[in-house]
């Protein structure tokens, strides 16, 4: 039963939503949006499970003093003084919990995100190493469409910048439509799979 | 760095209390006073219905850091409440001396989300008059309904089904009224009363959320004004037809206003006309000032002003043997030669306020100098859930939108194009294209048989004007009746050419333009449905099913907390649009009224033997007139007979229900062509008869059609017809999948492809057993409604049982709530699977955050500190992607990733050692499994690729040699 009513649950609404995309009748639309505001009460519930996580790890940390458990600390008091500083002074501007916010999340967030900068530089680098024929390609097509991108393209030659245009329009497009039908048809599949209980994983175990 | 106690104390320290070290001008010490705003004032907004009053005040300076100025109001100096705000920026500040806040309309009053208590507003000292917003608190809330106009905006099934009847006695007289919770109103929104006193207050905050001392009370008396002036009227007198037609500029604020009327001035009456004008501006500045003058002007046109509804700003009048007749309006004006007249229009509002426009001279045409409206069409339109009707008349619309040159000789230009369809041409075939040079030669001809609205055109020489002409084959109909012309012009502003006046068969197109109006049941006025330009050939009117009831409140029961409304609602208007069909929430006061009704007559009938003026009895006649109405209505309204049947008053309410909701979302249309200038053409009213489609029983549909009337009702539809191939592909899909799996089951043998990241999971696993290392498993950073997070957490379930089985720890971080406790389970159940449930650890799947970046550094901090030996990345990525995967393979970890994120997989395929394009995701776990079921899901999958390409081989070919009915098979997006 722990197992047959969930995949009822999942056939019998999975069907339903399958047929609502293809009935636009004022029933169908009102159930979809019905069931859309009971899905987004669940929110609410979820997040406490992801605290109560954040807490028996962090917790767990701290009391059998793990290397490192100072972190968990640190963790478990950013995770309440900000909870806490919302429910006491409110979360409009100007309060501690828009301070913490805009002083300490996004600039540390803004930082995670700079370093991409020099990632992305990093994994170019390893891919456009010559190192093969196709590696050789996917250098020149890199190194064209960079300089189309900028005025010093155009200005070595006018090709520059409409070969770019080339190479994203045409064999890029392609190669993106082609992943996109893959991914289409995958998608459709493993939808497939789950309405009809074939792929049941994500209940929990294998079959 | 290694922390020990010490130093964990001061970082833990730093981070709770370290902003409040930082000085900010808001923690130094502040002289209060100067926070107070200067030059308070509250003035009366001018043209509205006295419901308006604009506040204005000196902004502090920018130094003082202010984030809002917060307003509030009340009709006492000692009780304010808080009624809106201004932001501010703090870095800039205001910029101007003044602020202003318009207290105009409804606005919040009460509703579900209001405190449920009043509190004195934050940091103000004992004794201030401020305080927050209105509780729900009736006995708070409740006195103020006397204070403004209360509007209760009251979802329909709450006034109909969850009203409490409430019967008060007042002075001898009962009156039945329904009682409503606060939960049953939307919201209950409030306006100023005309010549009330409201004092207002404004206090500014700080950035670090000061809240500063008040300014003094100020007080304001909203003015109820005349209307605002119309900005121009259109006069034309169409000689031929002997018809006048006026179009004017409809005005900005129509809240109160009732009428538009237009008159006819004899010239030889200019200036009694002025004298009238001005001494009714007099009268209206000085309500002593008492008036002597009768209008000369004679009225020709009155009608309802349509509010709120956008009223159709056109009249057309017909001159029937020298006169203009409206019985409905006592309207009966001999008009003498035209050219003798000037037009005028004028708006009256609630207070008997009229406002006239500047006079206007006609214009006299022939009809042929009018537009023409050609066969148009109004339909339901297919494919929605009955919300929608379609407009649609003439054939499509090609036209130039854009240029732009190619090449430094501006010899080759890419011409872009647009086509206009409409619903019965919605499949163009082919657009025709002639291109001519200045001195007319033809350069080319296109036949653009794909539209991709470009055009690439090579010219011998740069050129000042090229000359397109264009024609349109769609639905089988050449177009060759219709051939577009426009030019390509030099335009030295911008250096460029531009696309010029687009002409059809030599006329300008867009000269005019077309409105379409339409009416229901329940208003005898017809209201603007879309207005388009003359190049559009149709449009879509949304009828929307939102119901919603508007009641006034006035009065209300504390104890009870119930507000107020009348019982009463208007069904529809009658059969002949002139009089509402009113009713009662209760049966049995419907049934009272027809005796109160007869009753009224009788006391009216008495009244007048001893009324002694002519006004009077000319009064009491107009109210017994209303009454007989009313019983007449009631006894002869089929609507009402039949609702008199029902015991039941919940049927009967539903009964009534449904009969308003086909009122209410029945439509007739009309069309106006015009200039904006009063030369316009207008079609006939467009009904239809297919009434018997009405989705209602027997018993309402006979009552409908008892009516008479036949107006357009969207209807639902049940199948939306243009989805038709993506359920053939589905179900194509879903039988080859059915098929496949059977070849599976009976043993036949399934030729899969090897894909090397799937094949390298187990090795990567075993690396890890081997070198006594953790897993780490991203499931993705999306929610569970995707698809790819539900194929990540497949794998996860065969990673983990695998992992189980050899032992190995799996670290499992999550980004998304919902999707932990899924991971937690699929985790859980592999070790069980695997016979392992003792080396199941339940904070192996934790969550870290739902930030974006924070949940990379978290994970990064957990390959760092734990050197995971294989990371996993399965699921929806985005820029976080390669920050992971760097940092894995910094620390040395075998890293397979699966992702159907296109914009990640070169970042995946850089920096890990094996990578699932795409679809390979979603093919994982059938692959782990080695199932039948799921190697023939996986087959059915392949097989269906191969048709697509098919299909997209096949249209290109096809394409190519200018056959396009299989692209045309196919439903645009």
């Amino acid at each position: 039963m722990k197992r047959q009513i969930p995949l009822i649950i999942i056939m019998t609404l999975g069907f339903m939503f399958v047929a609502h995309s293809f009935i636009p009748h004022k029933v169908s639309v009102d159930f979809f949006d019905w069931f859309q505001d009971w899905s987004k009460a669940i929110s609410p519930f979820a997040v406490s499970l992801g605290i109560m996580s954040l807490f028996m790890v962090h917790g767990t940390k701290i009391k059998r003093k793990v290397p490192n458990w100072q972190y968990s600390v640190i963790t478990l008091a950013g995770l309440i003084f900000t909870a806490l500083a919302g429910f006491i002074w409110g979360t409009q501007s100007g309060t501690p919990y828009m301070w913490l916010f805009e002083n300490v999340q996004m600039p540390m967030s803004a930082t995670m995100f700079a370093l991409l900068a020099f990632y992305i530089a990093s994994a170019a680098y390893k891919a456009f190493r010559a190192r093969s024929a196709e590696a050789t390609v996917l250098l020149i097509a890199a190194v064209i469409v960079m300089l189309g991108q900028v005025p010093l393209g155009a200005m070595i030659s006018k090709w520059i910048p409409e070969a770019s245009t080339w190479i994203l329009n045409v064999p890029n497009l392609a190669a993106k439509r082609a992943i996109m039908i893959g991914v289409g048809l995958g998608i459709t599949a493993t939808s497939l799979k789950i309405l009809l209980g074939i792929e049941r994983t994500y209940l929990g175990g294998g079959d | 760095m290694k922390l020990n106690y010490a130093k964990a104390g001061i970082v833990l320290f730093l981070m709770v209390f370290g902003f409040l070290l930082i000085p900010t001008p808001s923690h130094a010490a502040v002289d209060t006073s100067s926070y107070i705003v200067e030059n308070l004032r509250a003035d009366d907004i001018p043209d509205d219905d006295g419901s308006g009053l604009v506040l204005s005040w000196k902004p502090l300076p920018k130094e003082k850091r202010i984030i809002e100025y917060r307003i509030y109001r009340g009709v006492t100096a000692d009780s304010l409440f808080y009624h809106g705000k201004v932001d501010v920026n703090v870095k800039t500040g205001v910029a101007g001396d003044e602020m202003y806040y318009y207290d105009s309309g409804y606005n919040r009053f009460v509703d579900i989300q209001s405190p449920r208590k009043l509190k004195k507003e934050k940091q103000q000292p004992d004794g201030s008059p401020i305080f927050r917003r209105l509780p729900k608190d009736l006995k708070i809330t409740g006195p103020q309904l006397t204070n403004y106009k209360i509007l209760g905006v009251i979802p329909e099934k709450d006034f109909l089904y969850k009203n409490t009847k409430v019967e008060i006695t007042e002075d001898d007289e009962t009156k039945v009224y329904a009682g409503l919770k606060l939960r049953h109103f939307h919201y209950l929104l409030k306006k100023l009363k005309a010549d009330k006193e409201y004092y207002y207050t404004v206090i500014a905050v700080t950035e670090s959320r000061k809240y500063m001392p008040y300014a003094e009370p100020v007080i304001g008396i909203p003015i109820n004004n005349s209307p605002e002036k119309i900005r121009q009227l259109y006069s034309v007198y169409v000689e031929d037809k002997n018809r006048l037609q006026f179009e004017w500029i409809r005005s900005l604020f129509t809240a109160d206003q009732t009428n538009h009327s237009l008159y006819l001035v004899n010239k030889d009456n200019l200036d009694k006309f002025n004298n009238y004008v001005e001494e009714k501006h007099k009268a209206e500045m000085d309500p002593e000032f008492e008036t002597s003058l009768e209008n000369p002007a004679q009225l020709i046109y009155q009608r309802y002003c349509g509010y709120p509804w956008t009223p159709d700003n056109t009249v057309a009048i017909d001159i029937i043997n020298g006169k203009i007749i409206n019985e409905k309006r006592d309207i009966n004006v001999e008009i003498g030669n035209i050219e003798d007249y000037f037009a005028v229009f004028s708006l009256q509002d609630r207070a008997g306020y009229e406002t006239f426009s500047s006079l206007s001279t006609f214009d006299i045409v022939n009809s042929s100098a009018l537009p023409k409206i050609s066969d148009w069409t109004v339909e339901d339109r297919k494919n929605d859930k009955g919300d929608y009707n379609a407009i649609y008349w003439e054939k499509p619309t090609v036209f130039l939108t854009n240029c732009t040159y190619l090449n430094d000789d501006k010899t080759k230009i890419l011409v872009n194009y647009d086509i206009y369809k409409n619903v019965k041409y919605d499949k163009i075939k082919n657009v025709y294209f002639i291109v001519s040079n200045e001195e007319g030669k033809e350069i080319t001809t296109i036949n653009e048989f794909y539209q991709d609205s470009k055009l690439k055109i090579t010219l011998e020489k740069p050129s000042n004007k090229i000359s397109f002409e264009m024609r349109v084959v769609a639905n089988g109909d050449t177009g060759e009746d219709q051939i577009f012309t426009q030019d390509l012009i030099f335009n030295p502003d911008v250096k460029s050419l531009q696309p010029g006046v687009l002409y059809l068969n030599g006329e300008e197109v867009n000269k005019y333009s077309y409105s379409v109006y339409r009416r229901n049941y329940s208003n005898e006025e017809w209201r603007l449905s879309k207005n388009t330009m003359g190049a559009q050939r149709g449009i879509v009117d949304n009828i929307s099913y939102s119901s919603t009831t508007f009641k006034g409140v006035s009065k209300f029961d504390a104890e009870k907390g119930l507000f107020f409304v009348t019982p009463t609602f208007q069904v529809r208007m009658d059969d002949e649009n002139e009089n509402p069909v009113m009713t009662n929430l209760y049966a049995e006061e419907a049934a009272k009224s027809l005796d109160e009704y007869r009753e009224e007559i009788e006391n009216y009938t008495a009244s007048k033997d001893t009324l002694v003026t002519e006004a009077d009895i000319a009064n009491a006649d107009d109210a017994i007139e209303f009454y007989q109405t009313q019983i007449d209505l009631i006894e002869n309204n089929p609507i009402l007979q039949k609702a008199a049947t029902f015991t039941n008053n919940k049927a009967r309410l539903k009964f009534l229900e449904k009969v308003k909701t086909i009122g209410s979302r029945s439509y007739e249309y009309k069309m106006v062509k015009t200039d904006g200038k009063a030369h316009f053409a207008f079609s006939e009213i467009y009904t239809t008869e297919e009434i018997a489609k009405l989705p209602f029983n027997e018993s309402i549909r006979e009552t409908y059609l008892t009516l008479g009337k036949d107006h357009f009702y969207p209807i639902p539809n049940w199948f939306q017809a243009d989805k038709l191939p993506a359920l053939i592909a589905t179900l194509v899909f879903g039988f080859m999948v059915f098929f496949m799996i059977r070849q599976a089951k009976s043993g036949k043998e399934l030729y899969i492809r090897p894909i090397a990241g799937i094949d390298e999971i187990d090795n990567a696993i075993g690396r890890a057993t081997e070198m006594g290392k953790p897993i780490l498993f991203v499931p993705g950073l999306s929610g569970i409604t995707d698809v790819a997070t539900l194929a990540g957490l497949s794998i996860l379930g065969r990673v983990a049982k695998k992992a189980a089985e050899y032992d190995t720890k799996i670290l499992v971080p999550v980004r998304d709530y919902i999707v932990l406790p899924i991971a937690q389970e699929v985790v859980k159940e592999a070790h069980y699977e695997a016979g392992r449930p003792d080396s199941h650890d339940k904070n192996s799947v934790f969550f870290i955050t739902t930030a974006q970046f924070a949940f990379v550094a978290g994970v990064n901090g957990v390959m760092i500190r734990e050197k995971t030996a294989t990371n996993f990345y399965m699921g929806m990525f985005w820029a976080e992607a390669l920050i992971m995967t760097e940092t894995g393979s910094t620390t040395g970890a075998i890293q397979i990733a699966g992702t159907d994120a296109v914009t990640q997989i070169p970042f995946f395929i850089t920096t890990c050692d094996y990578t699932l394009i795409g679809e390979e995701l979603y093919a994982a776990s059938a692959y782990l499994a080695r199932e039948p079921l799921q190697l023939g899901t996986l087959k059915a999958v392949d097989y269906t690729k191969f048709i697509i390409l098919a299909f997209v081989v096949i249209g290109t070919l096809l394409s190519t040699v200018h056959a396009t009915f299989l692209i045309n098979a196919f439903p645009e997006k």
